[in-house]
């Protein structure tokens, strides 16, 4: 029994582990080596062992300036998603009384996820446009004598789509970790005179907080590896992280792309670790 | 549930009309997408909408120009439950190892959250790279496929994280206690509690799929997926086509979601009868 | 398919004259046939060329859905389209050669490709319209004077000295890098309602009149070369070579965008053709660079826009089609019959109302109706209204094409589309332009 119970965890890893090795670690490992290659373009690859890339990426300022942005946008959008969806799911779990109702509001906000990100990202641009419904309303009432131009093709468009799109990442783990939360335990601090802000301070925040840590780490991934979102809503003004990765993928300079890509791997894993330092996302789990 | 009785707290009201201005926020430009996808022949992808007619429903049936959305929703659908699948089984069930130590546990999971977070251009190129060495064809059904589970997997076993947490062990041996076998107990106790867990995970390992771009852009071999298709599709002249893409989809998704609840409300109701 | 069955065996015989296309295919079926190579049973032949399926990826402006059903329809066996992006075409040509069978890239793409060996070279003596096509592609000249040759002009890379070879002959061969697909000049679009004066120079994109709406596109080999036609016809910078500008060109060039980004002068910088279309069609932007298409686009939705010729003359840009290196036996066969049904007529007269031009001008004008002839190829003024391939109206009656002739346009190419041999740092520099 004792020997059949220790292999068990093994046999329950190996199908993800087994994933993992052959589309994660073996195509990155490729990657870190690619990335100490030599390019040259309209040759090829050179096999080698240089620095170069990572010293190419790492001395350009215009490295430091993407990032920098990257940050920015990663900030105040992990900001308005966990808000949003820390309330969302609250609003869910505590004060929806009909399982089945909860589930499906839930789905309702999930729905428009499941229409493609381009298509929903362009849907914005009759909204916010010179021409867009806002501006038309905001001309036709006279609020504005000329169409706001911020609102597209701006860092405020950018954090508009951000958030549209990566909010349920937050909602669905923070839902999650508060749906396992006893109701008991609001109860009786209701009963010992808790003002319902305390509960919700010192009960739900501090037990939800694994799905935060979770939402937290689902969000910065989404942002800090996005290229698309921020090319398309900032109409091209502005770059992530990702831009020059993707500039360099245009003309098959692989191993610089590899050496950003690994610089920005190890910058994520760090902000990783340093949201499971804050909470421990396993601590509870093991028995 | 039983705070909650009785007359509604100001909060509850204040959360409605919070939670209401979310939906709006969500659905607003779906209300473009909604309504413009009934443009006329001459329409834009902006307002107004001229000469409303149902043309652009019916290029999607039988392209003219670009854009194989059909034939690209064939692939991407079958793509997306596979990878939901897929993701449930295996992030459960490693979800389930997690819950006792075991050798390597750290690293597996910091593995886990290092492919979750690996920039997917560049894994994409690692993958195709990797296919051209061992000389298999890249195709959605292989390639694609392993690179969508490369970042499904990693958000499943997370999400399942959050479920398990709380999970609470006496329960089963409680059950064990009183006799049940180890899939009763699976069956009666467990699976009951993380059932709103392996839903979460089931939608996001199908919509991670569904919409992934960059880590298909170079592994989906001769054919494009849906998001594939539909980026080349704004490479060209673009037509309220897709936002009669996006409608369908939505319409769609609600008839499954209305089917859905409603079969639950119906077992719901036979359980209650019989007992 | 019942269609293509009855198609096949009439083609083979040579007896169906519905289209000049059809001879060539015969004639090729019994060239193959009598080669040896398929021991005299064309009927055998046929029916194997049946289950052959070809596929063709390009861009989307020329990887165009109805062209394969149609070929499909008149070649008997099935042609697919797999559209991707320049630079998911770039990475597939060179990393997964094996899923493409027709590469439909634009000429500076060679460059990646054929140095990799991935392509095999296309025979022409195999094709049997080649002394037909553009001298533009084929010997450098076009209406008898040599074309410019700033940039990736088709010819230096139109021939190679062996099918394998891995450079360019730079001379005629036999071996062709690809069979000319299609091309066209381009030049920046403006909104006449909205410009306010006569527009005549590329100076004009970067003319603090414009400022706050206007538009570049942010594919840097594309956008600098737009920048550097308006630098230079502003007088602000000299460009001895605009194909082949130097670190410190590019980099004075980019400190200059930079300049104008800041001030507020780009509204938007286009990624993708769609953006160019709605940035004009909305107002957004007034004088932009844009393609031809999405001109037509913007006008088929009611909105005035006009593809302005510019005294510096044009932008020119051209594709071609190419034979993966792992096309043999049958396959190949049927590839090459591909290739010369492509210039072969219906694809010329098809694209053409795309706005883009084929390489055998004179099968395509026969695909074209007399109006539509003398609109889109002649320069004359359109005697009923011209509409796109979709059936909306873009030109009215009596209008004439922006540009004029087909000759004149293509007399005034200044520059082709390059990819430089500084590429790598105009793209580095051009990150430091997205990011300021």
């Amino acid at each position: 029994m004792t020997s059949k119970r220790s292999l068990t965890p093994y046999l329950q890893v190996t199908p993800l582990a087994l994933v993992l090795l052959v589309f994660f670690i073996v195509p990155i490992a490729l990657v870190l080596i690619v990335s100490f290659f030599r390019y040259q373009m309209l040759v090829g690859l050179t096999p080698d062992f240089t620095f170069d890339n990572y010293l190419d990426v790492l001395t350009n300022p215009t490295t430091w300036r993407l990032y920098f942005s990257t940050v920015k946008f990663t900030l105040i959008v992990l900001a308005l998603t966990f808000v949003i969806g820390f309330w969302i799911a609250y609003f869910l779990v505590f004060h929806i009384r009909n399982l089945l109702v909860s589930i499906g509001l839930f789905l309702v906000c999930t729905v428009p996820f499941w229409t493609s990100n381009i298509i929903r990202m362009i849907s914005w641009r009759p909204i916010l446009g010179k021409e867009g419904l806002i501006n038309q309303a905001l001309l036709d009432s006279g609020v504005v004598a000329h169409p706001l131009t911020w609102l597209l093709y701006s860092d405020f468009s950018v954090v508009i789509a951000y958030v549209h799109l990566n909010t349920m990442f937050m909602i669905v783990p923070i839902f999650n970790s508060m749906a396992r939360i006893d109701r008991a335990l609001l109860e009786v601090a209701v009963d010992a005179g808790a003002t319902r802000w305390e509960a919700v301070w010192n009960i739900v925040l501090p037990l939800s907080k694994t799905g935060i840590a979770l939402g937290a780490l689902f969000v910065v991934t989404l942002v800090m590896g996005d290229f698309f979102v921020v090319s398309v809503m900032s109409g091209g003004l502005s770059g992530s992280a990702t831009t020059g990765m993707f500039n360099d993928l245009q003309f098959l300079n692989y191993p610089r792309a590899a050496a950003n890509a690994v610089i920005l791997l190890i910058v994520v894993l760090l902000i990783a670790a340093g949201i499971f330092r804050l909470v421990d996302v396993r601590k509870e789990l093991v028995r | 549930m039983k705070t909650s009785s009785g007359r509604r707290p100001w909060t509850f009201y204040a959360l409605a009309a919070f939670f209401a201005l979310f939906v709006l926020f969500l659905y607003g430009p779906m209300i473009s997408v909604l309504v413009l996808a009934f443009q006329g022949p001459s329409g834009a992808l902006d307002f107004p909408l001229r000469n409303p007619s149902l043309i652009w429903f019916a290029e999607l049936a039988h392209p003219k120009g670009t854009g194989d959305v059909i034939g690209a929703f064939n692939r991407s659908l079958p793509l997306a439950l596979i990878v939901m699948v897929l993701s449930v089984l295996m992030s459960v069930t490693a979800g389930f190892a997690f819950r006792r130590r075991f050798h390597g546990a750290t690293l597996l999971f910091y593995t886990a959250v290092a492919s979750l977070i690996a920039p997917g251009l560049v894994l994409s190129i690692g993958i195709l790279v990797m296919f051209r060495f061992l000389d298999l064809p890249a195709a959605w059904y292989s390639s694609a496929l392993g690179a969508h589970l490369s970042w499904a997997l990693p958000f499943g076993l997370l999400i399942m994280f959050a479920v398990l947490g709380r999970l609470n062990p006496s329960y089963e041996e409680a059950a064990y206690d009183l006799g049940a076998s180890r899939w009763r107990t699976v069956r009666d106790v467990v699976l009951p509690i993380v059932f709103p867990g392996i839903i979460a995970v089931a939608l996001f390992g199908f919509t991670l799929s569904y919409d992934e771009f960059p880590r298909t852009w170079l592994t989906a071999g001769t054919k494009n997926t849906l998001p594939l298709e539909i980026w080349t599709m704004t490479t060209n002249v673009t037509s309220p086509a897709l936002y009669a893409l996006g409608t369908v989809t939505t319409i769609f998704s609600f008839l499954l979601i209305g089917l859905a609840l409603g079969s639950i409300l119906v077992i719901q109701r036979r359980r209650s009868a019989q007992r | 398919m019942t269609k293509s069955d009855t198609d096949r065996p009439d083609s083979v015989q040579g007896s169906l004259t519905r289209r000049t296309v059809m001879k060539g295919g015969a004639a090729l079926a019994g060239a193959a046939a009598g080669s040896g190579a398929i021991t005299g049973f064309p009927m055998v032949w046929a029916q194997k060329l049946k289950d052959i399926t070809l596929n063709h990826t390009g861009m989307s402006y020329s990887t165009l859905a109805e062209i394969a059903q149609q070929a499909s329809k008149d070649l008997g066996f099935k042609v697919t389209m797999t559209v991707v992006d320049h630079p998911g075409m770039t990475n597939r040509l060179v990393n997964a050669p094996k899923s493409i069978d027709i590469a439909d890239m634009e000429i500076w793409q060679a460059k990646f490709a054929i140095p990799q060996g991935v392509t095999q070279a296309v025979d022409t003596k195999k094709i049997k319209n080649w002394e037909q096509l553009t001298p533009l592609y084929t010997k450098g000249t076009f209406n008898g004077k040599e074309v410019s040759r700033q940039g990736d002009a088709p010819f230096p890379i139109m021939y190679r000295d062996s099918r394998g070879a891995k450079s360019f002959a730079g001379k005629i061969t036999e071996w062709a890098t690809f069979v000319p697909g299609v091309y066209n000049a381009d030049t920046l679009g403006i909104r006449p309602d909205l410009v306010g004066r006569p527009i005549t120079s590329w100076a004009d994109l970067i003319s603090p009149d414009f400022k706050g709406k206007t538009a570049i596109q942010n594919i840097p080999t594309n956008g600098s070369m737009d920048a550097m036609m308006a630098l230079q016809s502003a007088g602000i910078m000299k460009f001895p070579n605009m194909g082949n500008p130097s670190k410190q060109e590019i980099a004075a060039m980019v400190d200059h965008l930079i300049k104008l980004k800041k001030g507020g002068h780009f509204r938007a910088l286009w990624n993708t053709f769609d953006e160019s279309v709605n940035l004009m069609a909305s107002g957004e932007v007034v004088i932009q660079s844009m393609w031809s298409p999405a001109v037509t686009a913007v006008k088929a939705q009611g909105v005035k826009c006009v593809y302005q010729p510019l005294k510096e003359g044009y932008r020119g840009w051209g594709n071609g089609l190419a034979l993966m290196g792992h096309l043999d036996g049958l396959k190949l066969d049927a590839a090459y019959e591909y290739l010369n049904w492509y210039n072969s007529g219906w694809v010329g007269g098809f694209i053409a109302k795309q706005g883009y031009y084929s390489a055998n001008p004179a099968t395509a004008m026969e695909n074209l109706t007399p109006n539509e002839r003398g609109f889109f190829y002649e320069g004359k003024a359109a005697t009923a209204d011209i509409t796109s391939p979709t059936g909306q109206k873009t030109n009215s009656t009596g209008e004439v094409r922006d540009g004029g002739s087909y000759i004149d346009r293509f007399s005034k190419v200044a520059i082709w589309n390059s990819l430089p041999p500084n590429a790598e740092y105009l793209y580095s520099k051009w990150n430091e332009f997205n990011a300021a």
